[in-house]
């Protein structure tokens, strides 16, 4: 009886909607947006599903933006590794690079089960400047954000390494022969 | 794009939504002219509701403080400007009348019955014929309103209202026809969609604004040089500057007609016909260039071929409109190839 009441009152109300806000919310991307900032932002995602073994793009393809999982998973190869780099889930996030600078994709995703994704581009995100730029600006401050954290993180693996091959070049202290007394 | 069944069903949807627009371009021509023209209008103005959008308004009251405005203007235009109108329709129903005129059609008149003799216009009397003339051209201006009145109410009505919902969703009609393309051209489509977009609202925007510029260019010109109806014939000229070639010389014709049968004076024609070639040299030279989109270059047999074929088709409306959609499907194919070499598709 109580289902069919719950059921009754939301006929008709679209109960994906706040979910998928929070899903939004999730990404690091539109974290610090207010609910009406999220809103404009759905507005202009493109829901897309795709079926197990589809390709959502290809390695190389020109890059128009980024996608968001809202169910599904999504499995990321390369060229080099065809054995797949990586898999995402709900909720995860691809493809991001390109909403800046419109580069080529660096790797393959393909749908490893049946997925329904979002697609947030470049050409939405001018355009959310053009007419919206508080809300464009934070976007792409966001985006900024993460590329620089990424590329510290980079940085510092960078040093590690080059910590790790300097240590390897220096030649091994003489090992000292240990001396045995004569008795 | 939604589950497979979905999707199949709502890309027959589309292509038979497509299909009924080609059957409608034949069976209704007037329905098709209705559309393209409010689509072509609403693509022009797109900027100027984005621009109030950029205040902190949401589309919807954007585009409805825009039709306020816009219907203010055009309300205020039209109060001035039909009283106008009206007394020059009487003034050309009623014919030619004053001295100067006369005196110009007899001297007309002596030299055509003089040279043109062997033709058989040695008695013709220039006078009577001229009246004819303008009494049928007048007589066929109002009985096209009358005929045409229903119709010029429909469009009245319904150009606007398409307008208002094409400003206020077309972005949401843009997003619903690319959903239903297929994934695997899903990323290119949109692509082609938005270059398209941005070179064909340039190149409508600045054809849009070298007619405007040339309209009022026009109305000041001929306002300086004293020639009776000058507003009208302004606008005329303006809006007759859209189609190459045959334009300049149309929107030249009424202001030679009218200095001609006003004053009679040969003078003033010339002055009328420097002023016309000069703000075309002006026009080609400086404001196009300026103004229209580089990008789309139309060849002249091109021009021309569509300006006959969209005469034949739509009639005027049809010269008028030919040269922006030459340039749309222009667009649409220099954009197709560009973009299919970018993402080259391959088999999966």
């Amino acid at each position: 009886m109580n289902a069919t009441i719950t059921t009754l009152m939301h006929f008709g109300k679209r109960d994906k909607k706040p979910r998928f806000r929070d899903t939004l919310r999730s990404i690091p991307i539109f974290a610090d947006l207010t609910r009406r900032e999220l809103a404009a932002i759905e507005r202009i995602l493109h829901k897309r599903e795709y079926e197990p073994g589809e390709r959502i793009f290809h390695q190389d393809d020109p890059g128009l933006g980024m996608y968001i999982i809202e169910s599904g998973r999504i499995g990321i190869e390369t060229d080099d590794a065809p054995d797949n780099v990586g898999d995402l889930g709900d909720g995860e996030f691809f493809g991001e690079l390109p909403l800046l600078d419109g580069g080529p994709r660096s790797a393959t995703a393909m749908a490893k089960t049946p997925c329904r994704i979002y697609g947030f581009f470049q050409p939405d995100l001018f355009s959310l400047i053009e007419r919206n730029p508080h809300l464009g600006v934070k976007i792409v401050l966001s985006l900024a954000s993460i590329i620089s954290s990424r590329l510290r993180a980079a940085n510092e693996r960078v040093e590690e390494m080059r910590r790790l091959l300097e240590a390897s070049k220096k030649p091994a202290p003489p090992v000292r022969k240990k001396r045995t007394s004569r008795r | 794009m939604n589950n497979p069944q979905t999707a199949r069903l709502n890309r027959w949807l589309v292509i038979s939504g497509f299909g009924f627009f080609a059957l409608l371009m034949f069976t209704a021509p007037g329905v098709v002219k209705m559309v393209v023209l409010s689509a072509l209008l609403a693509y022009i103005f797109d900027p100027l509701v984005t621009a109030i959008e950029l205040r902190g308004l949401g589309r919807t009251a954007s585009t409805c403080i825009f039709f306020l405005f816009v219907t203010s203007a055009c309300w205020i235009l039209f109060l001035l400007v039909s009283p106008l109108v009206m007394a020059q329709l009487e003034a050309l129903r009623t014919g030619v009348s004053t001295e100067q005129t006369a005196g110009f059609i007899l001297r007309l008149q002596a030299v055509v019955r003089k040279n043109f003799a062997f033709l058989g216009l040695g008695n013709v009397d220039l006078a009577e014929r001229i009246q004819e003339i303008g009494i049928s051209a007048s007589g066929k201006i109002i009985d096209f309103i009358v005929e045409e009145g229903p119709t010029l109410v429909v469009y009245a009505v319904a150009v606007p209202f398409m307008i208002f919902f094409l400003l206020k969703d077309g972005r949401e009609i843009k997003k619903a026809l690319i959903s239903v393309v297929p994934n695997k051209y899903f990323e290119f489509s949109l692509d082609l969609a938005y270059k398209m977009d941005v070179q064909l609202g340039n190149y409508l925007r600045s054809q849009f604004l070298d007619a405007v510029t040339f309209g009022v260019l026009s109305t000041i010109a001929l306002w300086i040089l004293g020639v009776k109806y000058f507003l009208v014939i302004g606008l005329f000229a303006g809006l007759a500057n859209l189609i190459p070639y045959v334009g300049p010389v149309a929107g030249a014709l009424p202001a030679i007609a009218v200095c001609l049968f006003d004053t009679g004076d040969i003078t003033k024609v010339f002055q009328v016909v420097l002023a016309f070639v000069a703000l075309k040299l002006l026009d080609d030279s400086v404001i196009q260039p300026t103004l229209v989109a580089k990008g789309v270059n139309l060849h002249p047999l091109l021009v021309l071929l569509a300006i006959i074929i969209g005469g034949e088709m739509f009639g005027i409306l049809g010269m008028i409109l030919a040269v922006p959609a030459t340039g749309f499907v222009k667009v649409v194919f220099q954009e197709s190839l560009v973009t299919l070499k970018k993402y080259g598709f391959r088999e999966d």
